[in-house]
C-alpha cells in the first residue's frame, strides 16, 4: 500500500495536533507560533507569538470541540505545506458552527511551525 | 486615511480577477497558473498548468456566479501571499451553496508590477460547504461535492 506524501503526513499530524490542543488546552499552542506568525481570526490580524496567544486565550468560551470534515494539504513552492480544514465546532453551550481554517507550515530548525493561520466561521448572508 | 498593507492589495485584486474570469471565461484561468502550480478540487489532487486548466474547463456545469462573503490575506515568510476566500456560489439552476478557497501567490518575474499578467505560481485548495444541519448534531459530516455539485442548499446559521 503506497504511503502518503510527506506533505500530507505532516499537514494530518500538524492538524490533529493543533484541534487537540486547542481543544483540551489552547494555551500549549504557544509551541506551534513564532514572531514571525500571522493570525487573522474572523477578519482581525494579529502579528507574531505574543498577540496572537493573547488572543487565542482571550476567546470567549470555556470549552470548545472541534469536529474535522475534511482537510486538503498541498506542498508550496517554498517547501512549506499548506493545509485547509473545513469542518464544525461547538463551543459551551452555543449551537454547532461550521468553520474554515487555512495554515501555512514552515520547517525551522527540524519542527514544523504555523507561520500564517486564518480563521473563519461559515457565515454567509443568504443569497443567490 | 491609512493605506491598505500591499498584500491585501494584491491579494484582492488577485480574487476579484480570479472569480471575475472563472465566471466568465474559465478557461481563461491558464494564464495565472505554471508547471509547478498545485490544485486540490474537493479533494482531488492536479499538478501542473495542464491538469489545472483540464480541471476547470470541464467542471459539469455551463454558467456559474461566485459571491465572496470575506477574504483575508497575509504575507508568508517566504515572500508569498496566502489568500483565503469565503463565499457563495450558484451553478446553472442548483441552489446556492458555500465554498471556501484557498491560494497561496508567489511573486516571479516581477509579476507584482503587472496585475494584468498575472504570472503567479498558485496552490489552491477548494472545497464546497454543504447543508449545516440546525440541530445540535456532533460530527455529522457535512455533504461534499464530488462530481455533480447538486448538494442540498447551505442554510445561514444565526
Amino acid at each position: 500500500m503506497a504511503s502518503k506524501p510527506v506533505w500530507e503526513q505532516i499537514g494530518a499530524g500538524f492538524v490533529q495536533h493543533y484541534y487537540q490542543q486547542f481543544d483540551s488546552d489552547r494555551t500549549k499552542l504557544a509551541d506551534l507560533y513564532t514572531d514571525a506568525s500571522c493570525l487573522t481570526w474572523e477578519g482581525v490580524g494579529f502579528q507574531g507569538h505574543k498577540a496572537i496567544m493573547e488572543k487565542i486565550t482571550s476567546l470567549p468560551f470555556q470549552s470548545i470541540q472541534h469536529s474535522i470534515t475534511a482537510q486538503d494539504h498541498q506542498p508550496t513552492p517554498d517547501s512549506c505545506v499548506m493545509s485547509m480544514v473545513m469542518g464544525q465546532l461547538k463551543a459551551d453551550t452555543d449551537q454547532v458552527m461550521g468553520f474554515q481554517q487555512t495554515f501555512l507550515l514552515k520547517n525551522v530548525d527540524n519542527k514544523w511551525i504555523c507561520t500564517n493561520d486564518m480563521f473563519r466561521l461559515a457565515l454567509h448572508n443568504f443569497g443567490a | 486615511m491609512g493605506e491598505k498593507p500591499i498584500w491585501e492589495q494584491i491579494g484582492s485584486s488577485f480574487v476579484q480577477h480570479y472569480y471575475q474570469l472563472f465566471d466568465t471565461d474559465r478557461t481563461q484561468l491558464g494564464a495565472i497558473y505554471i508547471d509547478a502550480s498545485c490544485l486540490t478540487w474537493e479533494g482531488q489532487q492536479f499538478q501542473g498548468k495542464a491538469a489545472i486548466v483540464e480541471k476547470l474547463s470541464t467542471l459539469p456545469f455551463l454558467k456559474i456566479a461566485h459571491s465572496i462573503t470575506a477574504q483575508d490575506h497575509q504575507p508568508t515568510p517566504d515572500s508569498c501571499i496566502m489568500s483565503m476566500v469565503v463565499g457563495q456560489l450558484k451553478a446553472d439552476e442548483d441552489p446556492v451553496m458555500g465554498f471556501h478557497q484557498s491560494f497561496i501567490l508567489k511573486n516571479i518575474n516581477d509579476a507584482w508590477r503587472n496585475y494584468t499578467g498575472f504570472q503567479m505560481s498558485i496552490t489552491e485548495t477548494y472545497r464546497h460547504i454543504g447543508y449545516m444541519p440546525p440541530t445540535e448534531l456532533r460530527c455529522v459530516p457535512l455533504l461534499r461535492a464530488r462530481r455533480t455539485i447538486s448538494l442540498v442548499p447551505y442554510a445561514s446559521v444565526s
